[in-house]
């Protein structure tokens, strides 16, 4: 009874004269709401992108210290779960490359300093970074600007950066800079016997290739790959397994054009990480070269390295879009946003599913297209040496294969043989795949 | 209704019914006021007559005379109503916050068997949750204290949706964490590919789809399809959203559109909570059930 009384005295009290879902010890003063400060949190600049990486901590290369054991009780030595990196809040990073245990980074800023790199600087492939003299540091833990000689140092912008195992290869509006180990002529200059690379800061520049300009770069292991303007494909490094492309096994040391099958087509678009090659055309159709021993390209007589371009006339999947070549598999994507996997490893998808050198479909449905998201689809396609990712036009980035020192970001140590969404704190517009450490460019939210 | 008898009706109550409940209620009476309707129901129908007493009157030296006449002892006006609201058991299958409002699912009788079922099924829940940018309160509902303004006109429909596209991606990935499978194996692989899986955990509460329907700033309305939310959660996923789109945002409405196959138009509202309809209800409600069986009965984790 005293209770109902005591509702009922409530209610009056109650400026709404309705029932409240929490008992309060004083009314609220609806007036008091309206003397509140109004707080503004704006939106985010339209050049500002949020950077997370992930993976081998120890290396340096995601550019937050490392410490070890004996110092710190909360010692890591992976980060397994997506982090934001405090580099990219204060340059408004455009770009990114991730080698074997490095990282570079371009930005877009008004000074003189365009290019920083993080991570092993065993073959000064992010530079010469020295505390005294005579005495280079071999690992960087927090980003550092490189001084590359470039002609206008303000005005010149950082196109593409590619990396490999132990060198830099970027691509600017002057043209290109390669850093770093040449013991394969991967950098495009001779090769001296018993160079000492650590202590060198030789930075080569090649303005041009043939006097056309270069538009596309990539790295596989311990070689180079060019695309120029008009279509054609350059390379030089090592060669040992046909990754050059040149109808030869052996190390180039200039920049040579790969002619074999690609010779007369337009290339768009190249993808290494290893030892295979896989390049695409205008028209959607992929060609491969390199080390073929996992299936990537059917071979007549089970040769296991082929040095000359193979137009892959077995894949019938359609208009391709994109491609990516991994240590031991191959991705492609075609114009309806199919992901297809052929070759050997993880990425293949699910515990059973066994060496093929015919494209096997990725079903949709793990990359997240369902009925509730029917647009869904996947828009690019990356790998490291022996994992992928895909990041869908939503923004997701979705992760499989061998989770080498926590590079798939999804929070365990186990690998994952079918994609798998990496939690990200904005909309991915890129990701860039190293040996065991990933980096992803992404929008915030608003 | 042809029958007049209550004991068969009594008989009959042996499946779930649907409701729609207010807001500013609670389930629990809800439940009350549904017991009360079918026992006030019931007791006005032709009730089971007292039962017979044997009376042996006379002399015991004498003659005694046997008659058989209606026993006092149980009789309705001596022994209270023949349907009490103890005798008739009532469960929900989803229960339902004190300020969300919409379909509610009763089992009456022998139908409380058939609500647990539903329940432990954990079919998906479509919710309209109704939010205002611009003020965040202390409970993340509208009668809770103001405790920050914010400015909401730098939020546009497109930040919305694509803000709610990876909110739902990301929860899409937590239920296969949930479901409680090796995620190495080869039926994790199978049934990654069926699609949308249901969680194995009755805790964690999982999206499933969530979309802006309506957006007219400060105000807006998103529709979620999920399991294993709760009220509270719901609040703060508003709360959360307005706090991501640089702003705050609180709730207003909460209201339950869809319980697996039960929509708002099978929901009995306030005004016919009465025997002859909740009848009428719960013959609707067997028809669906018998439509789509996999409301009882599941046979595999993909989402239905």
């Amino acid at each position: 009874m005293l209770n109902h009384l005591k509702r009922v005295i409530y209610l009056e009290k109650c400026p709404r004269g309705r029932f409240m879902s929490v008992k309060r010890k004083y009314p609220i003063d609806r007036d008091e709401a309206k003397s509140l400060p109004v707080f503004d949190y704006g939106t985010s600049k339209k050049s500002y992108k949020r950077v997370f990486v992930w993976g081998n901590l120890m290396s340096g290369a995601l550019g937050i210290p490392y410490l070890r054991r004996n110092e710190n009780v909360m010692h890591r030595e992976t980060v397994d779960i997506p982090k934001r990196l405090g580099f990219a809040e204060k340059f408004p990073v455009t770009t990114a490359a991730c080698g074997f245990g490095f990282t570079a980074f371009g930005v877009d800023t008004e000074s003189e300093d365009k290019l920083y790199g993080t991570g092993l600087n065993t073959d000064s492939q992010i530079g010469r970074h020295e505390v005294r003299q005579g005495h280079p540091l071999e690992i960087i833990y927090f980003p550092q600007a490189i001084k590359l000689p470039l002609k206008n140092p303000t005005k010149t912008r950082i196109r593409k950066l590619a990396a490999g195992r132990a060198h830099l290869v970027v691509l600017t509006d002057e043209g290109l800079f390669l850093l770093g180990n040449n013991a394969y002529g991967q950098c495009g200059r001779e090769i001296i016997q018993d160079e000492n690379y650590f202590l060198s800061n030789y930075i080569n520049h090649i303005p041009d290739i043939d006097s056309k300009k270069v538009t596309d770069i990539e790295c596989g292991q311990d070689h180079t790959l060019a695309v120029t303007d008009d279509g054609a494909v350059y390379s030089c490094g090592w060669g040992a397994d046909g990754q050059t492309g040149l109808g030869t096994f052996d190390n180039t040391s200039a920049f040579t054009r790969i002619t074999g099958e690609i010779e007369s087509e337009k290339i768009v678009k190249i993808s290494s990480r290893s030892d295979f090659a896989l390049a695409l055309n205008d028209r959607g159709e992929v060609f491969g070269w390199g080390n073929a021993e996992y299936d990537q390209i059917p071979t007549i007589n089970n040769e296991q390295q082929v040095s000359n371009p193979v137009h892959l006339k077995h894949l019938k999947v359609g208009k391709v879009v994109d491609v990516a070549a991994g240590g031991s598999f191959c991705l492609a994507l075609n114009e309806h946003g199919e992901v297809f996997v052929w070759g050997y490893g993880l990425v293949l998808g699910g515990p059973k599913a066994e060496q093929t050198s015919r494209p096997r479909k990725l079903p949709e449905v793990l990359f997240g297209r369902n009925d509730f998201q029917p647009n869904n689809r996947v828009v690019q396609v990356a790998c490291g040496l022996s994992y992928a990712m895909a990041v869908t036009s939503l923004g997701d980035v979705y992760a499989w294969g061998r989770n080498m020192r926590g590079c798939l970001g999804l929070g365990f140590a186990n690998d994952q043989n079918f994609p798998f969404k990496v939690a990200l704190g904005g909309y991915a517009s890129k990701v860039f795949c190293g040996y065991d450490h990933t980096v992803a460019l992404c929008k915030p939210f608003i | 209704m042809l029958i007049k008898d209550a004991p068969v009706i009594w008989e009959g109550l042996r499946s779930i019914i649907c409701v729609y409940k207010p807001p500013s209620v609670t389930c629990e009476r809800v439940r009350k006021t549904i017991i009360a309707a079918v026992c006030k129901g019931l007791n006005e129908m032709e009730c089971r007559p007292p039962v017979d007493f044997v009376c042996i009157e006379g002399n015991p030296s004498g003659k005694l005379t046997v008659s058989v006449k209606p026993s006092l002892a149980d009789d309705p006006l001596v022994v209270g109503p023949r349907y009490i609201h103890d005798d008739l058991k009532c469960s929900w299958s989803n229960f339902l916050g004190f300020n969300t409002s919409g379909v509610l699912l009763l089992g009456l009788g022998k139908g409380t068997k058939v609500a647990k079922l539903i329940r432990e099924n954990r079919p998906t829940r479509c919710y309209r949750l109704s939010g205002k940018l611009g003020e965040a309160t202390d409970n993340a509902f509208k009668d809770g204290k103001v405790v920050e303004r914010t400015t909401w006109r730098h939020v546009k429909l497109e930040n919305m949706n694509r803000f709610l596209a990876t909110l739902q991606a990301s929860h899409q990935k937590e239920m296969f964490k949930s479901c409680g499978i090796d995620l190495q194996s080869e039926e994790a692989y199978k049934l990654a590919c069926q699609g949308p899986i249901r969680p194995a955990n009755s805790k964690l509460p999982v999206i499933y789809g969530i979309k802006c329907v309506k957006f007219e700033p400060p105000e807006f309305v998103i529709e979620i399809q999920c399991i294993n939310e709760y009220e509270t959660y719901l609040r703060s996923l508003i709360h959360e959203i307005g706090m991501k789109l640089h702003s705050s945002a609180h709730c207003t409405a909460i209201q339950c559109i869809r319980h697996s196959y039960f929509t708002v138009e099978n929901a009995l509202l306030r005004k016919h909570w009465t025997l002859q309809d909740i009848i009428t209800n719960m013959e609707q409600c067997i028809q669906i059930m018998d439509e789509h069986e996999n409301i009882i009965r599941q046979k595999s984790a993909a989402l239905q």
